[in-house]
């Protein structure tokens, strides 16, 4: 009955990866059989990354078996069996397509080589033949997918992990490529899809994995397999919403507004013609998958991505110099955190006059005083402010990272991914702080993609999809986390509709 | 305050932790140093190595290295690579001779035209650097080459020296004599101007990177520069500070190396890139940046004018001189790799 049945295809079982405390992946069980599309959904921090280095033979299981075809497999001894196409290909830009092909596989032959026939009968199956002389950093992105499953054709991979593969493609491109994966599927490959869009998982999977706490939670097929099964599974034991944390702003009341966005368009295109309103007080989340201009939309708030139009943060007159601001936090903690520097260091680098003399002296006292206050604060668990930060979890180094960008008190603070691998712990106190933050009379603007972060911490969501928002819904309306999913979930595919046709 | 126990604790555990760190971190190096002098101690006639005049002798030789290497590491420490800096040096020393003695230029204005080409050497350097995008080890290489360039049509490769200038030239005697007074005054024990130079230098740098709120923000920028970008830190402005920094001081280096030999030549400097190269990294800079102290820096000189005032003593030649410097360098390096598992 299990189409796992027959022996052939992918069994995982009992697959554990602890980092310290953080349980990444812990007892998990996946089937995936040969000829069927495995679908993977789960929230960021799930395991699902986690699953993929394993498979890849990037990190080794802590505990558990792995069977391909009947037999133990170990993917770091045989890395080629599986495949990973991710959303850009990890191949060699500054090489051609045809290069990339045969890299690594020169044998002992002191001369390079040019493609065979079979090789090239590859690339002619993928239609990129006429691609194969080209530089790989040349050509478009789907081509360079397509160059990475021919080289896994090539070597023989018996397994094809596609990871979020279509967030940076066109719509056309994409339904291309679920072609070849389902050419792959039917041709007996394994195929597995991790993706976060719904529709699509439900449309190309034969069955659908949820994976919570890096566990496998529930298995969705046939007429169970819709969206909203998935929505509802993803948030299945998502702590409610507490009390104390629906204190919010009373919408249309009149509230100074912090933020304003007025035609505002990216200068590379994600999004397009904004015009949204952001209220002092207000915690406005923006939610769309990769590629659908959410991401790029908050980033240009901070300025880190150009728009044209009319942007206003507004200055308060009863504020400092630091007020007409905006504060920004990158999802990519390496981008938000110094390595080199020690908690207390980080927690004050945005810090000027605060923490030196007129002279531009180092006044350590007070630095140490304003760190010290932050750690309290922010509920840091550092064992000193003087410890290096990566020696701190992911939550706490978050934590810091946000405090770091709070303390010069900036009108608008921007927080993409907020609590992207932070446990959940942190993750209530982050909720905390941002609302404390607002409650000041601050905006606060957080690019999400997850629901259950948008029904804790947000007032207002904003469905971006293909570069537009949609109307905006309004949390404290949903009394629980699958009524907020299916809300959101309704105005992706609505927007989604409206694109094709 | 309800912290005040807490922090106390606090300030302990820092102490000692810091004390641990520079411990293993000066460890290495003191050791090295320490071994160093033992060698050439047992290895030399007894009273010529292990003697006053030769550790001034040393502290001069040191002092050179270590100003420029001071400058350098300002640059290495903000994530940036300086290979310009030992034209520099030529520029500089050729700009106060050249307009000095040949074009008749009052001294004070002499020094001015080279410390006004390094702000603009540097200014360049950083422009290229941080406005235009390039990386920094290129822009460097080529403004080194075109500074070079610029010596050699200033001087027209000649050795000046102001005492004895080119016929149908004077230079003013109480000119001369301050000039030379800034390499050149008795001083108790002998000891070298350069070295009271170097000293001061050291202060100076030395507060920037551990005492001043720049410091501190050189070292931000130079450890993560994206990071340094999202949290809006003045990345560009820095740059320049560095770059003219490192600029400057080799200019001064250059100044007092001629007012102590009392010539100079245009090609003078280019020989200084490995050494200072080695000092900064011998001293605990990270060329990937964000780390890096001025005692460091210093310490790494100092090994070095040991290492070649030891070699000189024993009369080794000069192969075998680079050979031992090469040597050093790298053990230096790998030392740090090894500390740097105990640091943690």
């Amino acid at each position: 009955m299990s189409p796992a049945s027959g022996g052939t295809g992918l069994r995982i079982a009992g697959l554990r990866k602890w980092y310290g405390d953080t349980r990444a992946v812990d007892e998990l069980e996946i089937e995936a059989a040969a000829g069927e599309i495995l679908g993977i959904a789960g929230p960021n921090g799930a395991g699902k990354s986690t699953l993929i280095k394993i498979l890849a033979g990037e990190t080794s299981a802590d505990a558990g078996e792995i069977l391909l075809d009947g037999t133990p497999f170990d993917p770091r001894v045989e890395p080629d069996r599986v495949a990973v196409v991710h959303q850009e290909a990890q191949l060699f830009p500054n090489l051609t397509v045809a290069e990339n092909l045969v890299v690594g596989r020169e044998g002992t032959r002191a001369l390079r080589r040019g493609i065979d026939d079979q090789e090239r009968g590859l690339l002619a199956d993928l239609e990129i033949l006429a691609f194969a002389d080209r530089p790989l950093g040349s050509v478009p992105l789907a081509v360079q997918q397509r160059t990475e499953i021919a080289r896994a054709l090539a070597r023989d991979a018996r397994v094809f992990l596609f990871d979020e593969p279509n967030s940076a493609l066109t719509e056309e491109e994409s339904t291309d490529l679920f072609r070849r994966m389902r050419a792959l599927a039917d041709s007996g490959k394994v195929v597995i899809l991790v993706s976060h869009r719904l529709a699509e998982l439900v449309e190309h999977s034969t069955r659908v994995a949820i994976i919570l706490d890096g566990r496998r939670t529930a298995l969705l097929a046939g007429d169970g397999l819709t969206q909203d099964a998935i929505a509802a599974e993803l948030v299945v034991g998502q702590a409610q919403r507490e009390p104390q944390e629906q204190i919010r702003i009373r919408l249309g009341e009149e509230a100074a507004s912090a933020l304003r966005l007025h035609d505002w368009t990216h200068d590379r295109g994600s999004f397009r013609r904004i015009d949204l309103h952001i209220r002092a007080g207000e915690i406005v989340a923006l939610m769309g998958v990769e590629g659908s201009g959410a991401r790029e939309l908050v980033r240009s708030v901070a300025g880190f991505e150009r728009g044209t139009g009319r942007i206003e943060i507004e200055r308060r007159a009863d504020r400092g110099a630091a007020s007409g601001e905006s504060g920004f936090v990158s999802s990519d903690r390496k981008a938000s955190l110094f390595s080199n520097l020690s908690v207390g260091e980080n927690l004050v680098t945005r810090l000027d006059r605060e923490i030196s003399t007129a002279g531009g002296a180092l006044r350590r006292g007070r630095m140490h005083a304003v760190a010290h206050e932050l750690r309290e604060r922010f509920r840091v668990k550092a064992a000193s402010i003087h410890v290096p930060i990566r020696s701190l979890s992911g939550g706490n180094q978050q934590k810091v990272a946000i405090a770091a960008a709070i303390v010069r008190r900036p009108e608008v603070l921007v927080l993409e991914e907020p609590t992207r691998g932070v446990d959940i712990g942190s993750k209530r106190e982050i909720y905390r702080l941002m609302r404390e933050y607002a409650s000041q009379g601050h905006a606060v603007l957080i690019f999400c993609t997850e629901v259950p972060e948008a029904f804790e911490a947000a007032d207002l969501v904003y469905v971006v999809s293909d570069g537009r928002l949609a109307e905006p819904i309004i949390v404290m309306n949903h009394p629980d986390i699958e009524s907020l999913a299916k809300a959101i979930t309704r105005l992706e595919r609505h927007r989604g509709e409206a694109a094709v046709a | 305050m309800a912290e005040a126990p807490g922090s106390a604790a606090s300030a302990g555990t820092r102490w000692a932790g810091r004390a641990r760190d520079v411990g293993i971190r000066a460890g290495g190096l003191a050791i090295a140093i320490l071994l160093v002098i033992i060698v050439f101690t047992l290895l030399s006639k007894p009273n010529t190595f292990l003697s006053l005049p030769n550790a001034l002798v040393i502290m001069r030789y040191m002092s050179t290295i270590a100003i420029v290497a001071l400058g350098l590491t300002l640059v290495i420490v903000v994530g940036e690579i300086d290979l310009s800096f030992g034209y520099m040096y030529g520029l500089a020393a050729t700009l106060i001779s050249v307009s000095w003695i040949m074009w008749g230029w009052p001294i004070w204005a002499s020094i001015a035209l080279a410390f006004a080409a390094a702000i603009l050497v540097g200014a360049v350097n950083a422009l290229l650097v941080t406005l235009v995008n390039i990386p920094s080890f290129i822009v460097t290489l080529g403004t080194g080459q075109l500074i070079f360039g610029v010596t050699l049509l200033v001087s027209g490769t000649q050795t000046l020296n102001p005492a004895y200038p080119p016929d149908g030239y004077t230079v003013p005697q109480d000119q001369i004599d301050w000039f030379f007074g800034l390499a050149n005054q008795h001083l108790p024990f002998g000891i070298p101007m350069q070295g009271l130079w170097m000293i001061g230098v050291a202060v100076v740098i030395g507060f920037i990177l551990s005492r001043s709120l720049f410091g501190f923000r050189l070292k931000a920028i130079g450890g993560n520069p994206a990071a340094a970008q999202l949290a809006r830190l003045p990345i560009v402005k820095y740059k320049f500070v560095a770059f003219m920094g490192c600029a400057v001081l080799a200019s001064l280096a250059s100044m007092l190396d001629f007012a102590f030999i009392g010539s100079t030549q245009p090609n003078l400097g280019i020989s200084l890139v490995f050494p200072v190269f080695a000092a900064v990294i011998i001293g605990g800079a990270s060329l990937s940046g964000g780390r890096g102290t001025a005692i460091g820096t210093l310490s790494g000189a100092l090994l070095l004018a040991i290492i070649q005032d030891g070699l000189a003593l024993l009369s080794v030649g000069a192969y075998l001189q680079q050979f031992v410097q090469g040597t050093v360098t790298i053990a230096a390096v790998v030392l740090d790799r090894f500390t740097a598992g105990l640091r943690k």
